[in-house]
C-alpha cells in the first residue's frame, strides 16, 4: 500500500511509440459513438464519473475544473472519486471485469492502454482532438503518445518529465567539482568526493524503478533507442551489449561505494534518499523532473539556491546519438471509455482540466504540463526544459513500455544487479526469457 | 433392549439437529464469503487472464504445472517456514512471560504495564511500516546510531539479502506477540485462583507453581497459540509488503506476497490464483496434521 | 537458606530489567510516531524522525480534523460494532456443539473451518468485488460487513471451542438435570463460561477491523462511504508523501482503540478472569 510498484511515468517518442505499436497485435477498437446519441437525448442530467490519482492541491484542481464543467453545462451531473495512486491499475481492472468502468479514466499510456484498445474499452477521440486543431495546444510528440492504430484514444494532462541529475551546488562547490559532462567526468567527480566521505550519489532502491533509471539512460547512452526497442519487439536481445555494459557499469560504480550505503533497503517514497541529498550527506540524485516539486515541498534548497541539474553525461566512446533523454511527455492521460453514454461530453470534461485556470493553477504548483506555449517560472524546471527541447528522442521508461508481467522481471532483475546477487548477464539471460514468454502467446 | 437402542438414535439424530441449527449460521457465511472464492481461484487457476480481458484461454492445468517447477514459489514457502518457526520460537515464549508476569498482579505499575505491552498490537500495520524503515536508516537511523556509538559502521539491515528477512520477523514479532499475552492472560483466567492459593499454602514457590502446576494447566492455550501463530505466519503478508516488497530480489519474499505481486503487478491473474490455491492447499495440510500431532495423545 | 535468598533478589532485578525493557520497546515507536505528527515535513527531512519536534505544530491536527475524518471514524465505528456482534455470536453458536458434542461430521466441519483460516485474503477480493456489485451493496459500508465476519470467523471458532472444551462436563450435566435443554444450556451455562476467550476475540478482532484496510479499498469508493484506514489515502501522492499528515491520520484513527483499551480493560480482564470456575 505504500509502494510505487507502478513507476507512474510515460514516455514515448515517435520512435519508440511505433515500435510498441509493431510489436502487439492489434485488433480494430470498437466504435461506441453510436451509443452517445440515445442517451443524450433523454431530458434527465447525464451522469458522468471521472477518476484521478491526484493529491492535495491537485485534487482540489481536478475538482474545480469538473464544477467549473457543470456550470457551464448544467445538463451534466460530474462524479470526481479520487484513487490512490498504488492501488489505481487494480481498481480499474476490477471495475472493467464488473462493468462499472468510470466515464473518464487515465492511464499511464504505454502497453496498459494499448491493450485496453485491444480489448475495446477505449473510446476514439480523433474526431474530437481534431476538431478546431484542439490538439494543435499539445506539445505533437506527447499527443504521439496517446496515438494507437493512426487514431487518437487519450488526451495528456499531467507532467511532462525528463530524468536527469539534480545536484547540491554547495557540495560541488566546496571540492571545486564541475558539472560533468562526460561519464568518463562524472566517474572522476564520484572519485573525488568518496575520496572525502560523502556518497556520490542518493538512491532508494527497495523502489525499484529508481536503480532502474541507472540502466536505462547507460543502455541508450551506449547504444541508442534502438536496442532497447528491438529487444521489446522481440526483434532484438535483452543480451545485446548495450545492455552488458548498463549492468557492469552499475556493477563496478557499487564496488567503487559511489552509491549511498544500504541502497537496496532504502524507500524513495518516504523520502530516504531526499533525506541525504538535502543534507549534503549525497551530491547527486538522478530523478525526474517531478523532483523539482519534492524540493519544494520538503527542503530548503530553492530558496538557498543551491539545487542544480545537469543531463545524464555523455559515452565519449559511443557512436549512437548522446543527446536522447529518459522522460514522459505527459503522464495521466485521459481516456473516456467505450461503455460511456456521451462521449462529447465526456471529452469536453476532460477538456476543462487543462482550461486556463486549471493550467495557471498547475503552473503556480511547479507542474510542467505539456502544451506547447507553456513557459516555467523556476530556473531549475527551464533548464531541464531545455535539455528535453535538445533530445532526437526520449526513452520510454521500460517498466511502462513492457508490458506489466515482463516489466516486473526488470525492475526485480535490476535490483539484483545492483545488489550484486546477479551478474548482468544472468539478468539480461532472465529478461530475454521473459520477453519471449510474453511474446510466444 | 429395542427401546434402548431407539432412545440412543434418537439422541443421535436430536444432536444432529441441535447442531445443524448451532453451525449453520456460521457455515453460510464461511461458504458465501470464503468457499465460493476459493472454488472461483481454482477455476481460474487453470486460465491464462490478465485480470481485465473478456477472453480468457482455458490452459487446463498448465499453471499448476508451472508452480511445482517455479522456483521463486518454493523459495517463498521455505521463507514462510522461517517465518513461522522463529514466530513461534519469539512470540510463544515472550508472550507467556509477560502474561505470566501481569497475571494476578494488582499494582499500579502493572496496570500501565498492561495498556503499554498492548501498543504494538493496536499500532496499524502502515505506521509500523514507516518508524521501522526510518529506525534501520542505515545513514540516519537508530540502529546505526547505537553502532556508532559503539565504534562500529553503518548497519545496513534491509538493504541486505541475508538480513532482510530475520529483521523483518523480529518486528513483526513485536507486533504479535501482544496478542499471545493476552492470549495466555486468559489462558490464566480459566484456571482457578484457588488452586494457586492451595499451592502456596502446600509450601511452594512461584517457581515450582509455574512448571508444575499452571504451565501444564495451559497446555491447550498454548497447543492453539501454536497453531494461531503457524496459520499467521504461512499466510503473513502486512509488514514485508509494506517494508521491503519482497526485496531485495527475492530474499523476502513470502508466497502472500508473491501471489499478490503475481496478480496485482504483473497481472498474471490465471498463475496468482494457481499460487493461492496452492497456498490455501499447503497451509490447510500443515495446519490439521500438526494439530493432529499436538492433540494425537487425547484422541 | 542465605543463598537462595540472595539468588531470589538476583532474579528480582534480571526480572526488573526486561520489564522495563520490554516497557520501553513497546512505548518508543508510540512515542516517535506522536512527535511525527508534530512536525511539517521539511522538518521530518532535514532533522530525520527521532528529533524532538523544533516547535509545538498543530496544523497536521487542524488539517485533518477539517477532512472528513469524522465521517470516516462514524463509518468504522458502526462496521465495527455490527461485525463483532455478528461475529461473537456466530462463532460462540459454531464452537459449542464442536466442542461438546460427539456427531458424525463434527471433525471434517472443524478441519474445514481451520482449513478456511489458511485462506490469503487478497485471492478473495475478485469475487468479492464481484458480488458486492451484482448484490448492490457495492460502495457502502455494509459491503464490508460480510467480509469481517467471514474472515476473522474460522480463527474466532478455533480460539472459541479450545476455551469451551475446558469448562468440566459435569456443569453441563447438572444443568441437563436441572431440565435446561441443549439451547438453554448454551445461553445459560456456556455462553458465560466463555467469556475469557469472548473477551480475548473482542480485543483481537475489534483491532483487526479497525485497522482493515484491503476490503475497505476494494469495497467502497466515496470517501462518505469509507472507514477510517483509508484516510491516508489524501496524503499518498504520485511521486512522494507527506509523512507528518500520515502519521496523523493514523495517530488519530489508532487513538479511539486505545482509549477504549484502557477504559475497557479491567472489564475485559474482568471478563477473562470470570473464566475461573468456582467450586
Amino acid at each position: 500500500m505504500t509502494k510505487k510498484k507502478v513507476l507512474p511515468v510515460i514516455l514515448a517518442a515517435a520512435m519508440a511509440l511505433s515500435m510498441t505499436a509493431c510489436g502487439s497485435s492489434s485488433k480494430p477498437a470498437e466504435s461506441a459513438d453510436a451509443k452517445a446519441e440515445g442517451a443524450a437525448a433523454s431530458g434527465d442530467k447525464i451522469d458522468l464519473t471521472l477518476w484521478h490519482i491526484q493529491t492535495g492541491a491537485t485534487a482540489e484542481i481536478v475538482q474545480q475544473s469538473a464544477e467549473r464543467f457543470m456550470a457551464d453545462n448544467p445538463q451534466y451531473n460530474v462524479t470526481v472519486v479520487q484513487k490512490q495512486n498504488d492501488s489505481y491499475k487494480t481498481d480499474l481492472s476490477l471495475a472493467i471485469n464488473a462493468g462499472t468502468m468510470p466515464d473518464v479514466f487515465l492511464t499511464w499510456g504505454g502497453q496498459t492502454l494499448y491493450d485496453y484498445i485491444d480489448e475495446g474499452l477505449v473510446c476514439d477521440l480523433t474526431e474530437y482532438m481534431n476538431a478546431d486543431n484542439y490538439k494543435d495546444n499539445y506539445l505533437d510528440a506527447a499527443v504521439e503518445q496517446c496515438t494507437y492504430n493512426d487514431s487518437i484514444y487519450a488526451v495528456p494532462i499531467e507532467n511532462v518529465s525528463v530524468a536527469g541529475f539534480f545536484y547540491n551546488k554547495e557540495v560541488f562547490e566546496q571540492y571545486n567539482l564541475e558539472e560533468p559532462k562526460t561519464i568518463a567526468e562524472l566517474e572522476k567527480v564520484c572519485d573525488t568526493l568518496v575520496e572525502n566521505g560523502i556518497s556520490p550519489f542518493a538512491l532508494a532502491n527497495a523502489t525499484k524503478w529508481t536503480g532502474s533509471m541507472y540502466y536505462q539512460y547507460l543502455a541508450t547512452r551506449f547504444g541508442g533507442l534502438e536496442p532497447f526497442a528491438a529487444a521489446a519487439a522481440g526483434d532484438g536481445s535483452f543480451e545485446d551489449e548495450a545492455f552488458v555494459y548498463a549492468g557492469e557499469k552499475i556493477q563496478e560504480w557499487v564496488e567503487k561505494g559511489y552509491f549511498c550505503e544500504g541502497f537496496n533497503g532504502m524507500d524513495d517514497d518516504s523520502g530516504q534518499a531526499r533525506m541525504l541529498f538535502f543534507n549534503g550527506d549525497a551530491a547527486m540524485d538522478l530523478m525526474g523532473s517531478w523532483f523539482v516539486s519534492n524540493v519544494a515541498d520538503e527542503s530548503t534548497m530553492l530558496e538557498d539556491d543551491t539545487l542544480g541539474f545537469f543531463p545524464f553525461p555523455e559515452l565519449e566512446t559511443s557512436d549512437a546519438n548522446q543527446t536522447y533523454t529518459l522522460g514522459t511527455l505527459g503522464d495521466n492521460l485521459y481516456s473516456v471509455s467505450a461503455k460511456c453514454a456521451d462521449t462529447e461530453g465526456a471529452f469536453k470534461l476532460i477538456t476543462y482540466l487543462l482550461d486556463d485556470e486549471a493550467v495557471a493553477a498547475r503552473k503556480a504548483q511547479g507542474k510542467i504540463i505539456p502544451l506547447k506555449d507553456f513557459e516555467a517560472d523556476n530556473d531549475v524546471v527551464n533548464e531541464i526544459l531545455d535539455t528535453l527541447g535538445g533530445a532526437a528522442g526520449v526513452q520510454l521508461w521500460y517498466d511502462q513500455y513492457l508490458p506489466s508481467e515482463v516489466a516486473e522481471v526488470h525492475k526485480s532483475t535490476s535490483q539484483e544487479i545492483f545488489g550484486l546477487t546477479k551478474t548482468p548477464q544472468d539478468a539480461n539471460a532472465e529478461m530475454q526469457k521473459a520477453i519471449d514468454t510474453y511474446l510466444g502467446k | 433392549m429395542n427401546n434402548a437402542k431407539s432412545m440412543v438414535a434418537r439422541n443421535k439424530r436430536e444432536i444432529a439437529t441441535a447442531a445443524a441449527v448451532f453451525l449453520a449460521p456460521a457455515l453460510i457465511v464461511i461458504a458465501v464469503f470464503i468457499i465460493y472464492p476459493i472454488i472461483q481461484s481454482f477455476i481460474t487457476s487453470t486460465y491464462d487472464w490478465n485480470g481485465y480481458s473478456a477472453g480468457k484461454a482455458f490452459v487446463g492445468l498448465k499453471n499448476w504445472a508451472a508452480l511445482m517447477k517455479d522456483k521463486e514459489f518454493w523459495h517463498a514457502f521455505k521463507n514462510n517456514i522461517l517465518v513461522m518457526v522463529l514466530s513461534i520460537v519469539l512470540q510463544m515464549p515472550i508472550g507467556l512471560a509477560l502474561a505470566t508476569y501481569l497475571n494476578n498482579r494488582k499494582g499500579r505499575g502493572s496496570q500501565v504495564c498492561k495498556v503499554i505491552w498492548f501498543l504494538p498490537m493496536l499500532m496499524s500495520s502502515v505506521a509500523i511500516g514507516y518508524l521501522f524503515r526510518y529506525a534501520l536508516d542505515p545513514s540516519t537511523g537508530f540502529v546505526t546510531a547505537i553502532s556508532k556509538m559503539l565504534g562500529g559502521g553503518k548497519v545496513d539491515l534491509l538493504g541486505n539479502p541475508s538480513y532482510v528477512l530475520i529483521t523483518v520477523i523480529f518486528i513483526i514479532a513485536w507486533q504479535f506477540t501482544p496478542f499471545y499475552m493476552v492470549y495466555y492472560m486468559a489462558g490464566y483466567g480459566g484456571i482457578s485462583g484457588d488452586i494457586h492459593e492451595a499451592a502456596m499454602i502446600d509450601g511452594a514457590t512461584e517457581n515450582q507453581y509455574f512448571w508444575n502446576i499452571a504451565l501444564p494447566l495451559l497446555k491447550p492455550s498454548i497447543k492453539s497459540a501454536i497453531v494461531l501463530s503457524m496459520v499467521g505466519s504461512l499466510k503473513y503478508f502486512d509488514l514485508v509488503y509494506v517494508m521491503t516488497g519482497g526485496g531485495p530480489g527475492n530474499s523476502s519474499e513470502l508466497m502472500a506476497t508473491y501471489m499478490y505481486s503475481q496478480a496485482f503487478e504483473s497481472y498474471r491473474m490465471g498463475y496468482a490464483s494457481a499460487v493461492a490455491s496452492g497456498m490455501f492447499i499447503l497451509i490447510s495440510i500443515i495446519a490439521i496434521v500438526t494439530m493432529r500431532l499436538l492433540n494425537g495423545k487425547e484422541d | 537458606m542465605a543463598g537462595t535468598k540472595k539468588g531470589f533478589k538476583l532474579s528480582s532485578v534480571i526480572i526488573g530489567i526486561l520489564v522495563a525493557f520490554w516497557f520501553a520497546v513497546c512505548l518508543v515507536p508510540f512515542v516517535f510516531m506522536l512527535m511525527c505528527t508534530l512536525k511539517t515535513q521539511k522538518e521530518i527531512m532535514k532533522f530525520g524522525v527521532f528529533s524532538l519536534p523544533q516547535s509545538f505544530f498543530l496544523d497536521n491536527y487542524i488539517e485533518v480534523f477539517s477532512g472528513n475524518i469524522w465521517r470516516y471514524f462514524f463509518n468504522s465505528v458502526i462496521v465495527m460494532i455490527v461485525s463483532l456482534v455478528l461475529l461473537l455470536l456466530f462463532s460462540a453458536f459454531a464452537a459449542y456443539p464442536l466442542s461438546r458434542w460427539k456427531f458424525r461430521l463434527n471433525k471434517p466441519i472443524y478441519a474445514l473451518i481451520v482449513a478456511c483460516m489458511s485462506v490469503p485474503i487478497h485471492v478473495t477480493l475478485l469475487p468479492l468485488f464481484m458480488m458486492t456489485i451484482k448484490t448492490g451493496l457495492y460502495d457502502s459500508i455494509w459491503a464490508l460487513i460480510g467480509p469481517y465476519v467471514a474472515f476473522n470467523l474460522p480463527i474466532s471458532v478455533f480460539i472459541l471451542t479450545t476455551f469451551m472444551a475446558g469448562v468440566p462436563k459435569d456443569l453441563e450435566e447438572a444443568a441437563g438435570i436441572d431440565g435446561c435443554g441443549r439451547y438453554g444450556i448454551f445461553w445459560k451455562i456456556m455462553l458465560p463460561l466463555a467469556k475469557p476467550g469472548l473477551s480475548t476475540l473482542l480485543i483481537y478482532n475489534g483491532v483487526n477491523i479497525w485497522n482493515e484496510f484491503s476490503f475497505a479499498l476494494t469495497l467502497t469508493q466515496t470517501s462518505v462511504n469509507r472507514t477510517l484506514p483509508l484516510a491516508v489515502n489524501e496524503f499518498q501522492g504520485q511521486y512522494a508523501m507527506n509523512i507528518p499528515m500520515i502519521m496523523t491520520v493514523l495517530f488519530v484513527s489508532i487513538l479511539p482503540m486505545v482509549l477504549v483499551y484502557i477504559f475497557a480493560k479491567d472489564k475485559l480482564i474482568e471478563g477473562m478472569m470470570a473464566g475461573a470456575v468456582k467450586g
